[in-house]
């Protein structure tokens, strides 16, 4: 009895361990922020580059990544779940200032490198939603977008 | 039936905290980035020693930016978290120097696999003549296996590159939990293999070859090094491990010393420990526990290591068992920095000191 009572609070550390994927209203703020900020920083490039990689990559992360906002926003109300503006985070807030203080071929560079890093992480939100999301429509489109971002992750290991 | 599991978990993690004294988890994690962390163990009160004041300013630039507790994270939270680059970054940009990546090396991503992970990021000196015959570095990137990329760590490769005017091969691997120990190991030794046959066609001399890896992938390096040795592979001239994963003894002096340090502490060891192992069987595997491993042959080595930092004593005592086996080592501990400092150069002095004295030594057994 007394190894029992020893025995269950170690048994509750030690239960089944469930998902603990993002709440619906996480997954929508983190994957808006993370578009928010692929369009502002294509944004700024697009206004100085001369290299027509970089050019179209850009404007097709401005039409992509609108599209993938405006789904998340539709699969949010079919949720029933608030998609307020999305805010850019302290992290996205200094890339767009990194970039900024960037001119010429080193903010070509400079954005190209901030692309990769923040596709492996869209990826990574976008896979983790689509897997254990508990909201149906939001997990759905997750799933929609996560091919999407892979796309881009291979058109940039060209760059 | 569940309670059945239940029990049995319980047991395993009740034996493995009796047997190391620490809380290492010990039931297998399932294989989700959103698999949720292992307890917490024991709080530690024991506090780092200061950081050097340049080195200080990285870290807080990193708090700055939002950078939450890696050991109460799922892996996907993990890895959205801002890294010791972004608060390198964040201080270049403050102090008016450029964030871009270096325009003296050059980049290009090639796969070595069929997995979209399986790829290396090769890097090349811009001002390379066509038909040179350059050093080769493979280089394996940090992050416990779990976290990170080879965009986090850029600095190093790229260092490595301009400053031994070599090709540097930073290479991708399959990440835990969604592939366990030994995808990690495996990815490592296939890139080997694969720049072996292609190192020539970017420039490379396959015969002034270095293996390179900063943290988990300190680790890699010298478990890579083994590989090539017990498979008849050519052998790499010298090992540049940086605070490499080397020990899994809970208990080394640095695991209780740096516990609270940052960015890395002691429980995000066992943290990345309950996510890449399959079980604490793993961690007596002598490609994790290299202080075990069969280290006679090994080529000249040098080791570097943070004085705030829970992985300081695994290189220390790496270089112990290497020593031990007949193998050229040199190991040094730099003061005031932590985990995470090699390639910060531009910023953090001790940072600085550590990058020329290991490319002095990378240099001077190419040259031999």
């Amino acid at each position: 009895m007394k190894f029992l009572t020893i025995l269950a609070p170690a048994m509750v550390v030690a239960a089944p361990a469930a998902a603990q994927v993002m709440t619906p209203a996480d997954y929508v703020a983190t994957a808006g922020a993370s578009d928010l900020y692929e369009r502002t920083s294509s944004q700024i490039v697009l206004e100085s580059t001369a290299d027509p990689k970089v050019r179209s990559f850009a404007q097709m992360m401005i039409a992509q990544h609108g599209k993938s906002t405006a789904d998340v926003k539709a699969a949010a109300a079919r949720s029933r779940v608030k998609a307020p503006p999305p805010s850019l985070n302290p992290l996205q807030t200094e890339l767009v200032a990194q970039l900024r203080s960037e001119a010429g071929p080193a903010r070509d560079m400079a954005y190209v490198a901030q692309q990769k890093a923040s596709h492996n992480q869209a990826l990574t939100v976008q896979q983790a939603y689509a897997a254990d999301g508990t909201a149906p429509a939001l997990k759905a489109a997750a799933g929609a977008i996560v091919p999407v971002v892979q796309q881009h992750i291979e058109m940039l290991k060209s760059m | 039936m569940s309670g059945k599991v239940a029990v049995a978990s319980w047991k395993t993690i009740l034996a493995t905290t009796l047997m190391t004294g620490a809380a290492v988890a010990g039931a297998q994690s399932p294989q989700s980035v959103n698999a949720p962390p292992p307890p917490a163990p024991p709080p530690v009160a024991t506090q780092p020693p200061r950081a050097a004041a340049d080195m200080q300013a990285v870290l807080d630039a990193m708090a700055a930016l939002g950078a939450k507790p890696i050991e109460q994270l799922t892996p996907a939270k993990a890895r959205l978290q801002p890294t010791a680059a972004d608060g390198a970054r964040t201080v270049m940009r403050r102090q008016g120097m450029s964030t871009a990546p270096d325009p003296a090396v050059t980049t290009r991503d090639v796969p070595y696999g069929s997995d979209p992970m399986q790829y290396a990021r090769v890097y090349r000196p811009a001002a390379a003549p066509a038909g040179a015959s350059m050093p080769v570095v493979i280089y394996y990137h940090g992050g416990g296996w779990v976290i990170a990329d080879v965009n986090v760590y850029d600095a190093t490769p790229r260092l490595l590159a301009k400053q031994l005017n070599a090709v540097v091969v930073s290479v991708e691997y399959r990440h835990a939990p969604e592939f366990k120990f030994p995808a990690q190991h495996d990815d490592a030794a296939a890139a080997y293999r694969w720049v072996l046959q292609n190192a020539a066609s970017w420039g490379g001399d396959p015969a002034k070859l270095v293996l390179a890896g900063e943290s988990a992938g300190g680790n890699l390096a010298v478990a890579t090094a083994i590989y090539a040795r017990d498979n008849g592979l050519a052998q790499p001239r010298h090992i540049l491990s940086v605070y490499p994963i080397a020990n899994s003894d809970m208990n080394l002096p640095s695991r209780r010393d740096s516990a609270n340090a940052k960015p890395l502490n002691t429980p995000m060891l066992a943290w990345f420990g309950h996510y890449y192992s399959n079980g604490p069987a793993d961690m007596q595997d002598p490609r994790i526990n290299l202080v075990r491993a069969n280290l006679r042959g090994l080529p000249p080595t040098t080791i570097v290591n943070a004085q705030i930092d829970p992985l300081r004593s695994d290189g220390e005592t790496l270089a112990q068992a290497m020593r031990g086996a007949g193998v050229r080592v040199e190991q040094r501990t730099f003061p005031s920095v932590t985990h995470e400092f090699f390639g910060l150069g531009k910023v953090v002095r001790g940072a600085y000191d550590a990058e020329t004295y290991a490319i002095g030594r990378v240099k001077a057994s190419l040259t031999k």
